[in-house]
């Protein structure tokens, strides 16, 4: 037995005991230490660098480690095996995702605004307010990355507190499927499901009801709205079958629970409501979503667009509503992308960059002066968007000039956006043609995914009157700059707009209202599901998507 | 009811690259009706025939191709004689040799070899890399360098090595290019317009959108192919007018109806016989899918697609 010392950069040490040939990432998730690693251990991500301070451990050489930093003594934990004593240094970044995360959750005045502002039109299109539980209410909405919450006074509707965090599952990977599979190993259900709700949920619950001065006991109504696959691993039902086919979810509907049921700290008799689910693909958070987006009493041609881990569509009217999922990856949250990070203190947020000199300007998330350690998903649209304004890259990615802040060496070209001695982790933030690959993809798939659903119905973009963005990463998102690279369809500025965090302003409305709630299960009962896995074309107009702005030019001129 | 003449033309018309100079260089491409519907409108160009030959030589265990080549000793000697192949437009030369992962002839050597052909021979001239891109893109460039005036086609440029090509092939010593992508209708295009941003004009670029021997997959090729040319007269799609030129005997040549002997499979007759039947078998699929020019290798194939081609135009 060997003895591995992880020094977490401001945490206290963990000394572990180890035997020959241990994987070190699941050595460190083992012991509790969060090491954040998107794909799940694969080696694809890169994310999992840590550094060897003394004694060794067995690394296969990858793509993601220059050999200047493996000289220095990095590593990614994932393709690491113990082979003796080892001291492992854990850099803060690693386990970034954990604070702060800047997300959609009512934390700012704008978003608190824009919440009121949309309860108010739910209840004026002709919902009424009322439920028959008296006190608080919890509202939560389970993404794939980030949980957020709310808590609500049942009467008045005030927001009392809110609060947001990182979905502890994040350890077992970064999007459904890894998880799904991860659920599916012996005792994996249990461990996905501790993960989303004692690690993760009931924190959050302490936490609004210490800023809000209550008791967790006074919550007497929950409602629960999060993806298929969120709902399924927080029921603790099989997530098995959404992976396979003929991908059919264990439960559309799950009613009539209490929150005993699912051990949730409040009032074990208050109800807990999860958001219908649509498909494997299209859950509770979209059909709660919709409830914001008014879609459903509106007879113009609306679309709305989800952009998260999995990019979710739905479009329609009051007579009748398509919705498909599209898996745009992590790339949005900045998985898989080498400097890519979640939208946290130190990610670049926007940038600009001047096509004579090719130098960037950006703004970086935090407190004025902090130094960028990699770009959030709303940085990456900027920074894609701008090399191919300045020609610095061409249309598949690849970049086709030189100069100071162009680096080329054996894995391809990346561009520097900040070199080392002015970054806040000493090391170059840089994106590179492989990031490039992963992000055109992912744009790919939702531009795509639009456009086969807008084939299904014989119809083409003009005949959308209406956008509405939603998700975590479009609260930044320069959308003229997403059409640039065809990552939305280009319509007139002004039928696009910003809704925040839909998912959670429904199930928002769906704990102050009985009719709200009894509207979201018609909207998931009426909505028609796409499955674009099996819909025919769907994978050429992948391929034509995959191009920048796209392959037929005509649709971006 | 009399029968109506009901000629489907377009408006659009597919592209024209020529290559070759003086009384033997050869035009392909510019028709304005699908592939071998002269029935429709006359077809500007026939499509056209190439003869492959390779710097490793010529397969000695093929009797009748040995035959056609015998006493021709070397590469140049063996252009000399293809150049003499009835029903042939075209020569192509395949440097194969230069591979870095076979016998990784050195860039001076296959250069010198393409410019004692070019003297040996007046027939237009296409050349083929290694099929290495990142060789390729050096190769192909000093090629292109020393033909300078021949009015060459080089082939084929890839996403991955476009930009060396278009420049130096085509920018500098005024060339004509391949652009080669993989049976799919979106890439052929975006590498199209991936050459269109580097200035590089339609009329110096031909397609190789990809091919695979008849039986192999073949539908792939066949519906990419109908989609291009659809898109090219139909949509007027100026990404997608460039004539197609299709490497046949590589694939053809490859496969195990055209490798085993006939020890191993009695009943399956002669080897060579099945070899060309593949390479005849393969290339007119490709002439009816929208090639306006493939390259074979033996000469039975080149008469045989020869008379095909006179016979239906």
């Amino acid at each position: 037995m060997y003895t591995i010392t992880f020094k977490v950069q401001g945490a206290l040490d963990q000394k572990v005991t180890a035997s020959q040939g241990e994987n070190l990432l699941e050595l460190a998730q083992k012991r509790g230490v969060i090491i954040d690693a998107p794909c799940s251990g694969n080696g694809t991500c890169g994310k999992c660098k840590v550094r060897l301070i003394s004694g060794a451990v067995n690394s296969i050489p990858n793509p993601h480690l220059e050999q200047e930093d493996y000289d220095d003594g990095w590593r990614l934990a994932c393709q690491s095996t113990v082979i003796g004593d080892a001291v492992i240094w854990i850099p803060a970044e690693a386990g970034a995702f954990q604070k702060g995360i800047q997300t959609a959750d009512l934390s700012s005045p704008e978003e608190l605004e824009r919440y009121e502002a949309s309860i108010g039109k739910i209840f004026a299109a002709g919902l009424e307010r009322g439920c028959p539980q008296k006190g608080l209410g919890l509202a939560v909405d389970i993404g794939t990355t980030t949980v957020s919450a709310a808590l609500l006074d049942l009467q008045s509707g005030k927001v009392m507190a809110k609060a947001s965090a990182g979905n502890n599952q994040i350890r077992y990977g970064a999007d459904v499927i890894n998880r799904i599979i991860q659920s599916a190993k012996p005792g994996g259900r249990e461990k996905l499901q501790k993960a989303i709700g004692e690690e993760t949920i009931h924190p959050l619950i302490q936490e609004l009801c210490q800023s809000a001065g209550v008791e967790a006991g006074d919550i007497r109504r929950c409602v629960l709205a999060g993806n298929t696959t969120m709902e399924h691993l927080f029921a603790g039902a099989d997530a098995e079958t959404i992976r396979l086919e003929p991908y059919v979810p264990a439960f559309l509907e799950l009613r009539g629970k209490v929150a005993r049921d699912f051990g949730l700290p409040i009032d074990p008799d208050a109800p807990v409501i999860l958001a219908p689910n649509v498909g494997s693909y299209v859950g509770g958070d979209i059909t709660a979503g919709v409830l914001d987006t008014l879609m459903w009493e509106r007879p113009e041609m609306g679309l709305f667009v989800d952009l998260g881990t999995n990019g979710e569509l739905v479009l329609g009217n009051q007579d009748f509503m398509l919705c498909c999922a599209c898996s745009a990856g992590p790339a949005f949250e900045g998985g898989d992308i080498s400097c890519g990070m979640r939208a946290t203190g130190g990610a670049i947020e926007s940038c600009t960059i001047d096509a004579d000199t090719m130098e960037p300007s950006y703004v970086v998330v935090g407190e004025p002066g902090t130094k960028p350690i990699g770009l959030c998903g709303s940085g990456l649209i900027d920074v894609i968007s701008e090399l191919f304004r300045c020609g610095i890259i061409d249309a598949r990615g690849k970049f086709v000039k030189d100069g100071k802040r162009i680096r080329r060496d054996e894995y391809g070209a990346s561009y520097i956006l900040t070199f080392a001695a002015e970054s806040g982790h000493g090391r170059d933030v840089e994106i590179n043609e492989t990031d490039l690959d992963n992000f055109i993809r992912a744009k790919g798939a939702i531009f795509s995914a639009i456009v086969s659903m807008l084939n299904s119905l014989d119809m083409s973009v003009e005949d959308i009157e209406k956008i509405q963005i939603a998700g975590g990463i479009g609260s930044g998102i320069d959308i003229e700059k997403a059409i640039s690279i065809g990552m939305l369809p280009k319509i007139p500025l002004e039928k696009y707009s910003y809704i925040g965090n839909s998912s959670l302003t429904g199930a928002c409305a769906m704990l102050l209202s009985d009719q709200a709630e009894e509207k979201v299960f018609a909207i998931g009962r009426n909505m028609t599901y796409l499955e674009l896995s099996t819909y025919p074309g769907y994978m050429e107009e992948f391929v034509a998507a995959c191009f920048l702005p796209h392959t037929n030019a005509a649709l971006f001129d | 009811m009399p029968f109506k003449r009901m000629p489907q033309t377009f408006t659009a018309s597919i592209g024209t690259v020529t290559i070759g100079t003086g009384e033997k260089a050869v035009t392909m491409g510019g028709e304005n009706v699908l592939p071998l519907y002269s029935f429709d409108a006359p077809i500007a160009n026939r499509p056209l025939i190439g003869v492959e030959v390779s710097d490793l030589g010529v397969d000695n265990t093929l009797p009748e191709l040995a035959a056609f080549y015998a006493g021709a000793d070397t590469v140049v000697e063996q252009a000399k004689r293809a150049a003499t192949m009835p029903g042939a437009d075209f020569l192509a030369i395949r440097l194969e040799s230069a591979d870095p992962n076979g016998a990784n002839t050195p860039v001076e050597e296959s250069v010198a070899l393409c410019k004692a052909i070019a003297d040996a021979v007046d027939c237009p001239l296409v050349i083929e890399g290694s099929k290495n891109a990142e060789k390729d893109s050096t190769l192909l460039a000093k090629v292109a360098e020393a033909l300078q005036g021949k009015n060459v086609l080089l082939m084929s440029a890839k996403e991955e090595n476009y930009k060396s090509i278009c420049a130096a092939a085509v920018l500098a010593y005024g060339q004509k290019m391949g652009a080669e992508s993989a049976v799919d209708i979106n890439l052929a295009k975006q590498l199209n317009v991936l050459i269109d941003k580097m200035g590089v004009k339609g009329e110096n670029v031909a397609m190789n959108v990809g091919s695979a021997a008849a039986g192999y997959g073949f539908e792939y090729v066949a519906s990419t192919m109908d989609r291009v040319k659809a898109a090219a007269l139909g949509q007027n799609d100026n990404m997608l007018q460039m004539p197609i030129i299709t490497p046949v005997s590589s694939e053809a040549w490859s496969v195990k109806e055209a490798i085993v002997s006939e020890e191993d499979e009695p009943e399956w007759g002669p080897t060579e016989a099945r070899g060309v039947e593949m390479e005849i078998a393969t290339a007119a699929a490709c002439l009816a899918g929208g090639s306006n020019a493939v390259i074979l290798k033996h000469p039975k194939s080149v008469a045989t697609i020869a008379a095909f081609i006179s016979a239906i135009i």
